[in-house]
């Protein structure tokens, strides 16, 4: 990308040149270059590091390139602010959810847009709110309801029916579907396609590489801050994508294991029942396998695990582990018991971001650390190296906040956290791979795999049907908070797409 | 949602407040023995007009997620100046005062939001400087105001029960409530206060909410600080600690939140008037002194206690564990029924309190 190149391609609205930026000398973007024409779905890829969130944020007017230029519509832009990209016609929805728990929903879809006259005009803006919630399946869900009163998934979607209906000329989605289920993300897709039927160009950033090809026109590519390739989606396959990411295919994990007559029954789970979220869930579960609960948000797969974690104060039902009955509805008691829980929430209910890895991986076992209260450096260290080697995890990073970890090894982080002590006797992960990329996708199914090999109990909630079919021994679909269908090998993607989607009332 | 409206926190905690002690105000006959008058609801709104704009000032900071503890210092220098400047001209005594109460918290406001400094050290250290500018200027003692027309004027009877001071009080009350309720401002600065990162993200100009609110904030402590001394006719240079307490008191009891991102104006209002109401009760009921502050910590208790978490969630603990023990001696009946009801649409039918206690973690997660 030298000088010859000084007007960017006619058609093109969104013009990226030469773009560079680096922290504390450590460059994260190299000289990318690419472009985006008028309505075209542009598909940002790339594993962990490789500069995708960098690059968002130089396009979104967070932060400034150290060189290269940015051009929309045949004009040079330079983003001092979010505001001023915002007046350029650039919408985003961050990777981290960002609309405000505090205002109501119509108030964080009007929060920010230029568009928005000084004088609220509230019943104008409410019917406007109900279309642009309505057309993103949201009917259920009314203007004024506040925020705090919606499920996380809920609220990925209204910031992202925010992005879109904000009028813009370039929207920029960094990660949007990660923590929605199927059917949500059908709606948003079609919400993308509709917005780009208007002229409106769309930079879209996945780890979901088949929904990158199903809604995605054009691909670039990032490896180690450079831009790789940029592929028309259609002559792409994911296998291709994915050697582009990152150079070689991955490893595909081992076959599902039959259930093996030496490990008795170890979590016997009968008639759980949440008020609301879900009803008669029973299932026994022996040491040694993967279980895994299939369902979409809502499906009451999650609400299992955290009724089981005690983090549903209403639950009733009977739980057994190991023959004693585990005191459920209190999270500190369960924890007493041997039941480690991975939350799908890793930013605020898993890890203490501003700490440091080595501080993160034994937090959980400092009692067990300590003599007469004072916690035994020479020991705690010993045992962080122990759990970073077992997790995966660079030796080298172990006094590293968890904060400057990728999403990958900060998960590696919040797994390792629950192994090797001995007293843990069943594992829960709520989405255990959510905004994880491949490689470390497969790293964390081998931590599952060899937990269980070590004869924990392991249950996994997911909506991927990639993850699903990867790691669960024992598959359980569920839908609208009860269970649909229970699989021990023989299952295709169709069949647990339709158990999910459908449920057993379907005709 | 109409019905949902009330049981916000920031609807429902002024408004329980209010109404506790405007029943214990109309009770207070049973006790002192003499039927009310119009004086002892004038004698409530002065002491609302003492404290008002200094609990809308450290109100608003609240909601956008600050506190600013310079008010105080800012009420003294008010009143300090507007003696000082306004002997002739009490307009332009107000004018210096708030000028001036304008000027610092713009400062305080720009070193909070550009250097992104806790706004506790930074409005702790103001203070203490201007109680020291304010011991400067007056050499320890209390300023005389000899225009006595003027403090006559301020405290006269409009209407049996309200004075040019608290009509002053309440109009800013519901000039701030306009301003927040139908202007882009209102949703910003709960925004602002609710979640920061978000809220630059989403493209608000959080720099610039803070400068403001924190302006707005000195310039409501000034004008508060001249015309109580107006009132009094003399300026103390050191007002001590209890008007900051009884402001934030005030706030709490209006729904603020001391995390940031909830509250609205008529909130404050509710509260700041329960505070003056309390104090007034006190007064007729020839209580003793102490039972104030008594009082006070009763009622934030109550107000604490209804929206507190852990109380929804002991409580909906006993309920469950109540429901499985009939169920083991039950016939069971009754439990599946329910259960089956509730299975049809689990997320709809969920309840809005319940999610939020899953989430309140998610909520509180700031930089």
């Amino acid at each position: 990308m030298s000088g010859s190149a000084t007007v960017g391609p006619l058609d093109a609205d969104v013009w990226v040149e030469g773009l560079s930026r680096s922290f504390n000398g450590v460059a994260a973007v190299r000289d990318v270059s690419f472009a985006v024409g008028a309505g075209e779905i542009h598909a940002l890829c790339g594993h962990n590091g490789a500069g995708k969130s960098t690059v968002v944020k130089l396009l979104s007017g967070q932060l400034a390139p150290d060189a290269g230029r940015i051009v929309l519509r045949g004009e040079a832009v330079d983003f001092r602010s979010r505001q001023a990209a915002q007046r350029s016609g650039v919408a985003l929805v961050d990777q981290e959810l960002s609309v405000i728990p505090a205002l109501t929903v119509l108030e964080n879809m009007l929060l920010g847009d230029i568009h928005v006259p000084f004088v609220n005009r509230r019943r104008w803006a409410a019917a406007d709110c109900r279309r642009i919630l309505d057309d993103m399946g949201l009917g259920h869900i009314s203007p004024d309801q506040p925020l705090s009163a919606l499920s996380i998934g809920e609220r990925q979607l209204v910031e992202i029916a925010k992005a879109l209906s904000q009028k813009a000329r370039l929207v920029i989605l960094d990660e949007p579907t990660a923590t929605l289920s199927d059917v949500e993300t059908e709606h948003v897709f079609s919400a993308i396609r509709r917005v780009a039927g208007l002229g409106c160009s769309v930079i879209f950033v996945s780890h979901r590489l088949s929904e990158v090809l199903a809604l995605c026109d054009t691909v670039t590519v990032l490896r180690d801050g450079r831009s790789v390739a940029t592929t028309p989606a259609r002559d792409l396959t994911v296998d291709e994508l994915i050697v582009q990411m990152l150079g070689a295919a991955p490893r595909r994990l081992t076959a599902t294991r039959a259930w093996d007559p030496a490990h008795a029954p170890a979590l016997r789970i009968e008639h759980l029942h949440v008020p609301g979220r879900l009803s008669d869930f029973t299932l026994t579960a022996s040491a040694g396998r993967v279980y895994a609960l299939a369902g979409q948000l809502g499906s009451g797969a999650s609400d299992v695990l955290r009724a089981l974690a005690g983090l549903h104060p209403k639950a009733t039902g009977v739980v057994e582990l190991h023959g004693r009955p585990l005191p459920f509805r209190d999270p500190v008691r369960v924890a007493r018991a041997g039941l480690a829980f991975v939350s799908n929430d890793r930013k605020s209910e898993g890890l203490f971001l501003g700490t440091s890895v080595a501080r993160n991986l034994v937090a959980t076992r400092l009692p067990r650390l300590a003599r007469a209260g004072v916690v035994q450096s020479r020991l705690e260290r010993r045992t962080a190296l122990a759990l970073a080697e077992q997790s995966g995890l660079p030796e080298g990073r172990l006094d590293d906040d968890v904060l400057a970890l990728s999403g990958g090894n900060q998960q590696k982080v919040f797994v390792g956290r629950c192994l090797g002590g001995g007293d843990v006797w069943a594992l829960l992960l709520d989405e255990p791979t959510r905004g994880v990329d491949v490689g470390g996708r497969a790293e964390i199914h081998r931590l599952l795999r060899e937990a269980a090999d070590h004869g924990l109990v392991v249950i996994f909630a997911s909506t991927e049907l990639d993850e699903l079919l990867e790691l669960g021994d024992v598959i359980v679909t569920m839908r609208d908070g009860r269970v649909v269908n229970r699989y021990e090998g023989a299952v295709d993607e169709a069949l647990l797409m339709r158990d999910m989607t459908h449920g057993v009332d379907a005709p | 949602m109409t019905s949902g409206r009330l049981s916000q926190p920031d609807r429902l905690l002024p408004a329980v407040s209010l109404v506790i002690v405007v029943a214990g105000f109309l009770c207070s006959p049973l006790v002192s023995g003499r039927p009310l008058e119009s004086f002892d609801v004038y004698n409530a709104l002065q002491g609302f007009a003492q404290l008002g704009l200094l609990a809308l000032a450290i109100g608003l900071t609240m909601i956008a997620g600050e506190f600013d503890l310079s008010v105080v210092g800012t009420y003294a220098l008010g009143g300090i100046l507007a003696v000082e400047a306004g002997q002739s001209s009490p307009f332009l005594g107000v004018l210096v005062a708030v000028a001036a109460g304008a000027a610092i918290g713009a400062m305080q406001g720009g070193l909070i939001a550009r250097l992104r400094i806790p706004s506790l050290p930074v409005t702790l250290a103001t203070y203490i400087a201007l109680l020291g500018l304010t011991y400067t200027m007056s050499g320890g003692l209390s300023t005389t105001y000899r225009n006595s027309d003027v403090t006559l004027w301020v405290d006269q009877t409009v209407a049996d029960v309200f004075s040019p001071r608290s009509l002053l009080t309440l109009a800013a009350f519901l000039g701030a409530a306009v301003v927040l309720g139908f202007t882009k401002l209102g949703r910003e600065l709960r925004a602002v206060g609710g979640d920061r990162r978000a809220s630059r993200v989403a493209g608000v100009s959080v720099d610039r909410r803070l400068i403001g609110i924190f302006t707005v904030s000195g310039t409501l402590a000034a004008l508060g600080g001249a015309l109580l001394s107006y009132s009094y006719a003399s300026a103390n240079p050191d007002p001590g600690l209890q008007p900051l307490i009884l402001a934030a008191v005030a706030a709490l009891l209006g729904g603020v939140s001391l995390t940031g991102g909830r509250g609205a104006p008529l909130g404050l209002l509710a509260g700041t008037l329960s505070v003056a109401l309390l104090a007034q009760i006190v007064a007729i009921t020839a209580l003793p002194d102490f039972s104030t502050q008594l009082l006070y910590a009763c009622l934030l208790a109550v107000i604490v206690a209804i929206e507190s978490p852990g109380l929804h969630q002991a409580v909906d603990r006993l309920r469950a564990g109540r429901a499985m023990t009939t169920r083991r001696w039950g016939s069971g009946v009754r439990t599946s029924g329910a259960a089956a009801s509730a299975g049809q649409h689990p997320r709809r039918a969920a309840h809005p309190k319940e999610k939020e206690d899953d989430h309140d973690r998610g909520d509180d997660h700031r930089s």
